[in-house]
């Protein structure tokens, strides 16, 4: 048909508002087309309400104009069935029927028709109400524009806040997950690998200094130690003084949590070797990072009260970590058994000693501790 | 837009005397062999469904007639397509040839301008 060859080849050229015309009556269908054409509409056509549904649901246009007394499947039942797939839903459907009966109205408008419009056609008023239908969807088009642009805004302060609490990294995937819920509403046991680092001999350094200084020392500290955190995808649960407490495998698994820790611990450590060097230089005292990381079970909740909550973990290995931290002098990590067989492979054996059976305050058996100068 | 509810019933002597030029939108010209050649065919089909008194086929011929007739311009096979809609209806075989008869009468006097 030439009139939607033209139709179609005029939309190339433009942003095609698609409208599909169906009529059993090729006369009529023809004579849409070409006053649509005219309007520098895109045209498609079918002959039947089969194949109309087949090429909605494969192409949906942008209008649909349809006739109701047709062979087989009547206009009435094709607009009920794309007014009832909400795929196809917001469709507009007029209905262009010689019916004029008040019941037959009355049947389109229970079908969820759009508009209608009368048989024999007058173009003036097909043109008018196809433009009226036209400009409605672009309306809805840049609502909707502006609607998803809101939503990415949103999602990337959402995203931002986040980044300032869990790695960057980690926050993208709960964004893109948002079916997953990692921050369950229950508590649960799970194995986890807790790091601690503390800046030793900090309080010293408090007298030391003035505040306004301390402040922007301590800045300058745990901007080194969250980006090591950070990129190995730790989650940092709790920020004190001059303490950090990182969490591996949790929320998400992470099978190789330990070596994540480990080399989490090498950054902190060689990441804050410069910061260092400019305190001296500033008249500060030497200090370092001391380091504990330990293995094992730990509770994984958000414990507090109905007015405040943390998102935290408890339990053995995080007060062992805490332990071992406290030990550890200036850049040392100490590393409790079951963790150091995570990271065994990849410690360079001169640099490791082992310290034996541990008793740690607050735990009633000793623990092997592994102490590794870095 | 004409419904052709208020015209007199179809009268082969008025007929002669009416004028059968149509003026169609001259955007439409091309389409205008197509849709009178299509014109003629249903005269023959209409022949054929009254001749076996298939009066539901001549009521939808008759629908589709009124429908597409005055979309492109020609008032007249709107007004017949209604003629034959309501004969088919009520059953009127009398009225029905006469309306027959007259739709091939304009078709066959029918003179199109453009404009």
């Amino acid at each position: 048909m030439s009139d939607l060859a033209a139709a179609s080849r005029l939309a190339a050229s433009q942003t095609a508002f698609r409208v599909l015309v169906v009529d059993d009556d090729p006369d009529m269908v023809a004579f849409l087309a070409r006053i649509l054409a005219r309007e520098g509409l895109r045209v498609d056509a079918e002959f039947d309400g089969e194949a109309a549904l087949a090429h909605i649901a494969a192409s949906p246009p942008d209008l649909v104009l349809l006739d109701v007394l047709m062979p087989g499947m009547s206009g009435f039942e094709v607009c009920e069935r794309i007014k009832a797939d909400p795929a196809t839903a917001l469709i507009p459907v007029v209905l262009v029927t010689a019916l004029e009966d008040h019941a037959s109205r009355v049947r389109g408008i229970d079908t969820g028709a759009d508009d209608f419009l009368s048989k024999p056609v007058n173009r003036e008023e097909l043109v008018a109400r196809v433009k009226s239908l036209r400009r409605l969807h672009q309306t809805r088009r840049e609502l909707e524009g502006r609607r998803l642009a809101a939503e990415i805004e949103h999602k990337e302060a959402i995203r931002k806040t986040f980044s300032r609490y869990i790695s960057p990294r980690l926050a993208d995937r709960l964004i893109a997950k948002s079916g997953e819920a990692p921050f369950d509403a229950e508590a649960q046991r799970i194995n986890v690998v807790a790091l601690f680092a503390d800046l030793r001999g900090f309080t010293r350094l408090t007298e030391t200094f003035e505040v306004g200084e301390v402040v922007g020392m301590l800045n300058e500290y745990f901007a080194v130690i969250t980006d090591a955190a950070y990129r190995h995808e730790g989650t940092i649960f709790s920020m004190a003084g001059d303490c950090l407490l990182v969490g591996f495998n949790v929320p998400f698994p992470q099978p190789d949590a330990a070596l994540r820790a480990w080399h989490t611990a090498q950054e902190m450590i060689a990441g804050f070797s410069p910061v260092l060097s400019s305190w001296v230089r500033r008249g500060g005292m030497s200090t370092g990072v001391g380091i504990g990381i330990a293995a094992g079970e730990a509770i994984i909740g958000n414990i507090g009260s109905p007015h405040h909550m943390s998102y935290t973990i408890i339990g053995d290995a995080v007060n062992t970590a805490a332990r071992l931290m406290q030990m550890a002098k200036a850049s040392e990590l100490l590393v409790s058994g079951p963790a150091y067989e995570g990271i065994r492979h990849a410690v360079p054996a001169g640099s490791v000693e082992a310290r034996g059976e541990v008793a740690l305050r607050g735990r009633s058996s000793a623990t092997p501790v592994y102490s590794i100068r870095l | 837009m004409t419904r052709g509810t208020t015209r007199p019933p179809y009268n082969p002597e008025n007929m002669k005397e009416n004028s059968h030029k149509v003026v169609i939108a001259k955007d439409l010209e091309d389409l205008i062999p197509v849709f009178l050649k299509n014109r003629h065919k249903e005269v023959d089909t209409l022949r054929v469904a009254l001749a076996s008194a298939d009066f539901e086929q001549l009521r939808q011929l008759g629908h589709r007639m009124k429908g597409v007739g005055n979309s492109y311009g020609f008032e007249r096979v709107s007004a017949i397509g209604k003629q034959i809609e309501d004969g088919a209806r009520s059953g009127d075989r009398t009225a029905l040839e006469e309306s027959i008869a007259g739709y091939a009468d304009f078709l066959s006097r029918v003179e199109v301008a453009y404009e």
